[in-house]
């Protein structure tokens, strides 16, 4: 198992770990380490592959979306007061038994997938980031706070960022950074709006925000 | 050279922008707005007119940016929609201000800085010739637009932007991870290591891994479907729709469902070179059948004016997406014009009636007729328009729709397509007719409506030219 294989199965491991807690601190510091090891994947496969571009896009990602996203929730969720969550339907424990299946799932899935010649970890690559996606997805759907939707975003964004490095030889450069823009644009405005959200209805559980139905 | 100078046109929203800005207050920057934005749409016709008629094929912008005669056609159409409501917005918007809930002089400038960068992104998707910048291009979309839903700040409106930015958001995430998945698909099928380039990728078609490629196009279709309001994707849509004052629901439908549905274009010319991917074609015209019907049914049973208008947009892009699923540029285009010049104008009269009536439920909306002939005329004559009855211009594009989905032999297809059409008529024209009829529940003082029915006016007249003049000979070539 190659260093890029390892780190990005290391990081559907942290988001597993995510999953397990229903207190939002851990939430985001789960998050936070899965992302470094996202940053990781990226650094090492500049290493392996030489293309000293995933350097610099490796160190973008740790100070942007480890260190400066996360600093934003965990400001957000200081400032609103919310500590935890308490889960829709599927309750804490239950949903990470969920995606651990989802590993198992994803590394079916993954196999299935072409092989791209000269690509060494592109099997546990795509595991982790087919992982991720399902986690991610998950963790929204068994969510009720408006911040764990942004977490649950972002680790979906994560297992498609970790897609593309390890299936595709190189995004072109401009559309990698027009892409991590448009997610710190999205969580920024995602995160005004949580305020706006606990000013006028005094809770951020968005599955009480029914007001406009159709009957 | 023309092409030196289509870049710095679509950079003159943001100097207009500057402008509102600088000019500080609404009511000054309300009427410069509305100049620059026709200043705006002379200067792309001018330079897009002879082009699209000319006999070039393709205009290189930049490297990644280009311009193709269909592309052009959407950038008038946008141009002119935003150029409509823009218009219509300073009208509204003074009106606006002598009821109770009057925004505030920096909510309404807020607006059209907001609107202006918004008609900046529609235009570029318009222009991008690469997968990946045609994603982000989409997503400014979404994030530039959320400021135009937020306008009335109240819960609703927080509500509603909300749900719109969360669920485009998550949509367009599995657009990424389908455009991820086409460039896989190159990278496996080509020798030069894969592009994103859609004028590459159309060439190269034929070369392009089949399984990725279906992969990438099933989550582009779910991903942008979810920002054109694809049946069981479109729950943000009536929200978003209804809780945006009304000329930036004009723009929403008139202009922000072509976007995405010019990007599923897009990818659909590039699996049509892609041998054994039919199946990408049938799924698109399922999903635009399913739409329509689904959104006829919804149509039904509405309670809100908006919401109403709102599903039928929902009708049409279904309908735009069977043209797609039939493989027409030609007829995805004309229903694309049809639709934004009725919608636009229906939203802008919906604005005005809900400002007349103070209410946006259609159980107390009543009496139009009565209490502004003038609008009712106007709101009557728009919803026939929109569902296609026939001097309007949605008439020849519905009709062709229908004929060639006989003619391509999809024979379910087109029973289940004009069961919805009829369906949605009915239920249009119940809707519309109790609004109009009747009398109005509370006294409602004579409004000043001629400022605020210019754009509508112009615009219906517009839907029935488009039916008289482009009629007959497109039923010509048809029959």
């Amino acid at each position: 198992m190659s260093y890029p294989e390892l780190f990005a199965i290391a990081s559907a491991v942290m988001a597993i770990l995510m999953i397990g807690s229903g207190r939002l601190r851990i939430n985001l510091l789960f998050y936070a380490f899965q992302t470094v090891f996202a940053s990781a994947v990226t650094a090492s496969c500049g290493l392996v592959s030489g293309d000293h571009q995933l350097y610099s896009i490796g160190l973008a990602i740790l100070l942007v979306k480890a260190i400066g996203v996360s600093a934003f929730i965990a400001w957000i969720t200081k400032r609103i007061g919310v500590t935890s969550d308490p889960g829709t339907l599927i309750p804490v424990p239950l949903s990470m038994h969920a995606s651990i299946v989802f590993l198992v799932v994803a590394h079916l899935l993954a196999s299935q997938l072409p092989h791209l010649k000269g690509q060494d970890h592109s099997l546990g690559g795509a595991t982790a980031a087919i992982s991720l996606l399902l986690t991610g997805t998950l963790f929204m759907l068994a969510r009720k706070v408006a911040v764990s939707q942004i977490i649950g975003f972002l680790t979906m964004e994560n297992g498609i960022y970790l897609f593309a490095l390890t299936q595709t030889r190189g995004m072109p450069m401009m559309v990698e950074l027009g892409i991590l823009l448009d997610v710190l644009v999205v969580v920024m405005i995602a995160g005004l709006i949580i305020f706006r959200i606990k000013r006028s209805f005094e809770h951020i559980d968005v599955t009480l925000l029914t007001e406009l139905k159709e009957y | 050279m023309e092409d030196s100078l289509i870049g710095p046109i679509l950079l003159f929203p943001v100097a207009l922008a500057v402008l509102c800005l600088l000019l500080g207050r609404a009511s000054r920057a309300g009427l410069a707005v509305a100049a620059g934005g026709w200043l705006y749409v002379a200067l792309l016709a001018v330079q897009l007119i002879p082009f699209v008629l000319g006999v070039g094929g393709r205009l290189p912008l930049l490297p990644g940016l280009a311009l193709e005669k269909l592309g052009a056609c959407f950038l008038l159409l946008t141009a002119v929609v935003v150029a409509c409501a823009l218009s219509h917005a300073h009208a509204f918007f003074s009106s606006e201000r002598q009821s109770a809930s009057s925004p505030s002089d920096r909510q309404v400038l807020l607006f059209y800085v907001f609107a202006l960068v918004f008609l900046l992104s529609m235009s570029a998707v318009y222009i991008c010739d690469n997968l990946g910048l045609l994603w982000v291009s989409i997503e400014a979309t979404t994030l530039t637009s959320a400021g135009l839903v937020y306008f009335r700040r109240d819960k609703h409106a927080i509500e509603a932007t909300w749900k719109y930015l969360i669920i485009c958001s998550v949509g367009l995430a599995f657009a990424l991870l389908g455009t991820i998945f086409l460039f896989s698909a190159s990278q496996h099928g080509l020798a030069d290591g894969g592009s994103l380039n859609i004028s590459d990728l159309i060439q190269q078609a034929p070369g392009l891994e089949p399984t990725l490629m279906k992969l990438g196009f099933i989550f582009c279709l779910a991903g942008y479907g979810t920002k054109a309001g694809v049946f069981p994707l479109h729950s943000w849509l009536p929200d978003a729709h209804s809780e945006a004052p009304a000329p930036a629901s004009a723009m929403l439908s008139g202009s922000l469902l072509n976007c995405a549905l010019f990007a599923l274009w897009r990818l659909l010319q590039i699996a049509s070179g892609v041998p054994g991917s039919h199946f990408c074609q049938e799924m698109t015209l399922w999903a635009g059948i399913v739409t329509v019907v689904a959104a006829s049914l919804f149509l039904v049973r509405q309670h809100g004016l908006k919401r109403l208008w709102a599903y039928s947009s929902i009708e049409n892009v279904g309908l735009m997406l069977v043209a797609l699923g039939l493989g027409s540029a030609p007829l995805f285009l004309l229903q694309a014009v049809n639709h934004s010049v009725a919608k636009v104008s229906l939203f802008l009269l919906s604005g005005n009636i809900i400002q007349l009536a103070g209410t946006k439920q259609l159980s107390e909306l009543r009496g139009l007729w009565s209490a502004a002939p003038g609008w009712a005329a106007l709101f009557a004559l728009s919803a026939l328009a929109v569902t296609g009855v026939p001097p309007f211009g949605s008439f020849i594009s519905e009709w062709l729709i229908l004929v060639s989905s006989f003619e391509s032999r999809h024979w379910l297809a087109a029973v289940l397509l004009l069961l919805g059409l009829s369906l949605a008529f009915i239920a249009v024209c119940l809707h519309a007719g109790k609004v109009l009829t009747g009398s109005p529940r509370s006294e409602i003082e004579p409004a000043r409506t001629c400022s605020r029915s210019v754009v509508p006016a112009a615009l219906v007249l517009v839907s029935v030219v488009l039916g008289l003049v482009i009629g007959p000979d497109f039923l010509r070539a048809a029959l």
